[in-house]
């Protein structure tokens, strides 16, 4: 088992480090940039041993036993490395290992003239090897070091184009300002916010997990008796507990108020959003929260829980509606799929939450969902890269000239959206439907108001993704393109976008639990009724992509409803006032203990030797002064 | 071994001043590595033991050598950094050296080099052998050493005003040093002994002194001024021993004393943590100000020992934070201020507002430093389990205290903060209009040699016999 671990976690990583140094020597060798072949045979080994897990670890139910393995790290304070092996980590590792090997193929030829190669195939593979870590791992501190992992390397892949010269890699309109504000992001500041975003997130989280080691005395998901811990801290020690846990997966997945560090994540290379945005990073948070929820079963557990479940679930829908609503008014091609991102994330969210109400099965369609959305998404990133590659433009652009130029990226976008929007009888359709029932069965204690906001959202879900579908290909402006290449890339979205038909032959023909219940709520007509509303606005959208009349909305949507506002004005003004205090003390501080106190000293000791001048009137006064002085003093005191 | 080992650096200082200036920087460097591989496998076999002396009867007591994971872990940390900071020192002193001798402050670089690595070799060699020390008096006297060679280093080779700052360190250190010699002193007169294994009890005067001496070497908020001077103008090798490792001693010697008897610290616990979460976050804040790399720095370590105050005041987890901070901090700053060195001694460049991009022209060192702030804001390196449990300490005695939670993330988030905002402002973003330097192996190399130990730690099987180790001294089953 050890090597079968060894080379799931190590292989990327390892492989990654030829080119990584290559890159770095002062006289880079020719073969440098092939050496990338080697950082994607890396990832193909990953994948190889996360099929090997899938297939011959343990039974793949969702009731089975979880399979554990265990290697010492601390055992002095009872941490170890504890890799997990269930229906979830088995689906989702082989999940990311593929999606990450696709796209590292992808890589090949869409990064193959970039200037720093080096770093681009270390960070995206130690990327795609801290998220199967964050997967694999039962113990809470292992799980961080694949978080952090995730963390860091976002960072660096992110902010990859660190010269800012490139607008093509920004984020919003050129020399755009609202008010005081920039509403344009170059690369390095995109890393920047999403490090420091993610940052505030991680901190509570960690307490939190340094909390679980008190509290619970261990730190083994799957092992912590949840119960027994409510009652051991009650309600308000749950709450603040599992708030401060949840801030790291808020913020890791985006969603509100921590939404704005994807938005100009974009300005990473495209691979990277694409994997960001499917199987890594984004997923992690809400992945780890079904982890938990897994082994918490919160159907069985008290009301400490309740709280929050229901702050997730109404945190999830509202971050799904928002950022559909983003997507719908945003121009930019990245950033449409981004807000989607965060939307879908909402969701999964949301769904996961409902397991408190539901039970199990909420955790599954939130985690299918998850699975459907992450082959689409890649598959539309792909695309759109392959987009900009094409047009040279980071907006919608192109017409039906460059879907004739590029068909395979066409047909592969027209089955994306129409698989993921829930249209009846594809993909997306029957883990919505699912989702729909869940959100039925909240009624009796939140009333429709979940429903509703799901179905609003999977209605302008639709209506950007036919949007996107639109401007691009159908109606979009007319552009010059710079047809080079492109095979490995079509091959690599070609085989993303079909694994959305084996989903979808699965979901249908397979009688195991979830799919069963998939087909059951499918077939009800008011999962039919809400797919015939999403088809319409799909229909629509594709039909007016863009409305004039409208387009205030959109801009005020595209600025994402002012909210960068929150992240570069409030905060850092915040910031720079206790600063600038700080400093004033400092300052302060300074001059007392190095200019006015040696001072103070320096006339006390100058006036001191004033007084000896060497005249003999000086020192007789100074003596009878002094006698004096005794005089009274003594007369005083009564001598 | 080790006890032999551990003389070997104030040994061969004698003999360096013989050598010429690259030979002598191997040695040096040589006399520092055979140490830190000792103490390297004393962490992973657990060693355990004291060697005798000699005995001065009282008040004095006994003075022996105290091994165990804790001061091996010390030692071990000193070593590395003293090791791969004397092979830095080559170049860079090389530099500095030139350029005195162009503003006509020196005549003859070798002359200067053959003073620079005997006091280099004694400062360094202090250090190690007071984590060695079994008895106050010794340790003290170490501390005096390591302080009067540091102030010599600072007041010969420093940068700006150095005779002035040169001072003004030797004034605050012996602030600290004064009171924690009276602290000691009234320890002598009530046990009879200053012998680490014989005293049982250390009164509250004697707690209160050697707490505020330390506190001033740490330093906390107030005493904190002297650090930024010092340590930014120091010669870039000094600041990177004595921003990572002296301060921090301070740390070591009141874990010391706390093993001891920690009545002072339970007694008054919420106060030194509330001073030491206000130090580190007002430090952490001050960072943002700084448009001088090597002050930055310098005010990114107050914010760090604040950890250390943190770290004192929340148990036996804690405790082991403290070790691991001391490490991990060690680690990361001294790394960061040789990032710092090497743009000095490249470029001649400390002012921020004229740096940007500079990853364009100095990858190995941007890379570099992004290891060293990954160090110190705890991102897959050793300062995670630092940070992990001086947060399971918070959680131990503060259980689920909002405010307490709010406060210690405050100090966690900025550490991070302030370490992306400055790998943004210095090494991404546009790059300034500077040329593509031939940067010496010496000047970058042995980051990444430290940086490997500070990534090793987190993962078996160092990590795990550190913190067996120490869990063993603190009171925990031998492994």
């Amino acid at each position: 088992m050890i090597e079968v671990l060894a080379i799931l976690f190590l292989s990327p990583i390892i492989t990654s480090l030829p080119i990584a140094l290559a890159w770095g020597l002062e006289k880079r060798p020719p073969w440098a940039d092939k050496l990338a072949y080697l950082s994607v045979f890396g990832l193909f080994l990953s994948l190889v041993a996360a099929i090997y897990i899938l297939l011959n670890v343990g039974e793949l139910t969702a009731e089975s036993e979880p399979v554990k393995y265990v290697i010492p790290w601390l055992p002095a304070v009872n941490i170890n490395f504890v890799f997990i092996f269930d229906y979830l980590s088995k689906i989702m590792g082989t999940l990311t290992a593929f999606i990450a090997f696709l796209i590292g193929i992808y890589g090949l030829e869409y990064m193959k003239h970039d200037y720093r190669l080096g770093w681009y195939w270390f960070f995206f593979n130690l990327f795609t090897a801290s998220m199967l870590l964050t997967v694999y791992s039962d113990n809470m501190l292992m799980l961080l070091i694949g978080w952090e992992g995730l963390g860091i390397a976002s960072w660096g892949l992110i902010g990859h184009w660190f010269r800012d010269d490139d607008h093509l890699s920004y984020v919003g309109i050129i020399d755009r300002k609202v008010w005081k504000l920039n509403m344009f992001w170059s690369p390095s500041s995109g890393a920047w916010r999403a490090i420091s975003t993610i940052r505030i997130g991680d901190i509570p989280m960690f307490f939190a997990v340094g909390a679980f080691m008190v509290l619970a005395g261990t730190l083994n998901i799957s092992e912590i008796d949840w119960v027994a811990l409510e009652h051991k801290i009650g309600f308000t020690g749950i709450a603040i507990l599992m708030i401060a846990f949840m801030m790291g997966p808020f913020t890791k997945s985006a969603q509100l108020p921590f939404s704005e560090w994807l938005m100009t994540a974009m300005t990473g290379p495209t691979t990277v959003s694409a994997l960001l945005h499917s199987a890594t990073m984004v997923a992690a948070g809400t992945y780890l929260f079904m982890r938990l929820s897994w082994y918490i079963e919160p159907w069985h557990a008290g009301e400490g829980y309740e709280v929050i479940y229901a702050v997730v679930l109404f945190l999830g829908l509202a971050s799904a509606f928002y950022g559909a609503l983003v997507a719908a008014g945003c121009l930019e091609r990245k950033v449409l799929l981004a807000a989607s991102t965060m939307s879908s994330l909402g969701l999964m969210f949301a769904s996961t939450a409902a397991s408190y109400w539901v039970g199990k099965i909420a955790i599954l369609v939130g985690f299918w969902y998850l699975v459907t959305h992450a082959f689409a998404k890649a598959t539309l990133f792909l695309v759109a890269g392959h987009l900009i590659h094409e047009t040279h433009d980071r907006f919608c652009c192109g017409n039906l000239e460059l879907a004739k130029k590029l068909k395979i990226a066409f047909i592969a976008t027209i089955v994306a959206t129409l698989c993921l929007s829930g249209i009846p009888p594809l993909t997306a359709y029957w883990v919505k439907s699912a989702m729909d029932g869940v959100m039925h069965s909240l009624d009796e204690h939140f009333g429709i108001f979940p429903l509703i906001l799901l179905v609003l959202t999977s209605a302008v879900y639709s209506a950007f993704l036919a949007k996107f579908l639109a401007l691009n290909f159908l109606k979009g402006r007319e552009v010059e393109v710079h047809a080079h290449g492109g095979r490995v890339m079509s091959f690599a979205y070609a085989l993303m976008v079909s694994m959305l038909l084996v989903l979808l032959y699965f979901y249908t023909t397979t009688h195991e639990e979830p799919f069963a219940e998939f087909l059951h709520e499918g077939f009800m007509v008011s999962s039919f009724a809400v797919g015939l509303l999403v088809l319409v606005t799909y229909l629509f959208a594709l039909r007016n992509p863009s409305i004039k009349a409208l387009s205030r909305i959109g801009m005020f949507l595209s600025d994402r409803m002012y909210l960068p506002f929150l992240n570069d004005y409030i905060v850092p003004k915040i910031g720079w006032i206790m600063a600038t205090i700080v400093d004033c003390g400092n300052r302060l501080i300074d001059y007392i203990c190095h200019s006015a106190f040696p001072k103070f000293f320096e006339i006390i000791s100058y006036s001191l030797r004033m007084i000896q001048d060497g005249r003999i009137e000086r020192y007789l006064k100074i003596v009878i002064g002094f006698i004096l002085v005794v005089l009274v003093a003594s007369t005083t005191v009564g001598w | 071994m080790i006890e032999y080992a551990i003389i070997i650096p104030l040994v061969f200082a004698i003999f360096l001043p013989l050598l010429d200036a690259k030979k002598a920087a191997i040695v040096s460097a040589i006399s520092f590595l055979i140490p830190m591989f000792i103490s390297l496998l004393n962490i992973l076999t657990f060693a355990s033991y004291e060697v005798f002396i000699e005995n001065f009867g009282a008040p004095i007591g006994e003075f022996y050598l105290l091994v165990d994971p804790v001061s091996n872990a010390f030692g071990f940390t000193i070593c590395l950094v003293s090791a791969m900071v004397a092979i830095y020192s080559l170049p860079y002193m090389k530099h500095r050296f030139e350029e005195m001798v162009h503003s006509k402050e020196i005549t003859n670089v070798e002359r200067e080099f053959k003073k620079y690595w005997f006091l280099y070799n004694v400062y360094a060699a202090s250090m190690l052998l007071l984590v060695y020390s079994g008895n106050f008096l010794l340790l003290y006297i170490f501390l005096e050493l390591s302080l009067i060679a540091s102030f010599l280093l600072i007041y010969y080779y420093g940068y700006g005003n150095r005779q002035w700052v040169g001072i003004l360190y030797f004034v605050w250190t012996h602030i600290a040093g004064v009171l924690a010699l009276l602290g000691f002193l009234i320890v002598a007169f009530e046990s009879q002994t200053l012998a680490i294994n014989n005293i049982s009890k250390i009164s509250f005067l004697a707690w209160l002194l050697i707490f505020l001496g330390m506190l001033v070497k740490l330093p906390g908020f107030g005493a904190h001024i002297w650090l930024p001077w010092a340590h930014a103008e120091a010669p870039t090798p000094v600041s990177a021993l004595l921003s990572p490792l002296t301060v921090g001693l301070a740390g070591y010697v009141l874990f010391r004393v706390y093993t001891i008897d920690p009545s002072f610290i339970i007694a008054y616990r919420d106060l030194i943590l509330a001073f030491g979460i206000f130090s580190s976050v007002y430090a952490g804040l001050s960072v943002f100000k700084q448009k001088d790399y090597k002050r930055l720095l310098a005010y990114s370590t107050v914010s760090q020992m604040g950890y250390v105050l943190i770290a004192l005041c929340v148990g036996s987890a804690g405790l082991l934070g403290l070790i691991i901070q001391y490490m991990s901090h060690a680690f990361g700053k001294s790394i960061l201020f040789m990032t710092a060195g090497a743009l000095i001694a490249t470029y001649g460049l400390r002012d921020l507002r004229k740096m940007g991009g500079l990853h364009e022209y100095v990858p190995t060192i941007s890379n570099a430093a992004l290891l060293g702030f990954a160090t110190l804001s705890g991102v897959l390196t050793i300062g995670m389990l630092g940070e992990f449990f001086i947060l399971v300490g918070v959680a131990e005695l503060y259980k689920l205290n909002l405010a307490v939670i709010a406060a210690i993330s405050l100090v966690f988030i900025l550490s991070g903060l302030y370490s992306f905002y400055t790998m943004k402002v210095i090494y991404y973003g546009k790059p300034a209009q500077l040329e593509r330097p031939k940067i010496s192996r010496l000047l970058d190399a042995p980051l990444y040699f430290i940086a490997f130990f500070s990534v090793a730690f987190l993962f078996p099987p160092l990590s795990t016999a550190l913190i067996e180790g120490i869990n063993y001294v603190l009171g925990g089953v031998m492994p």
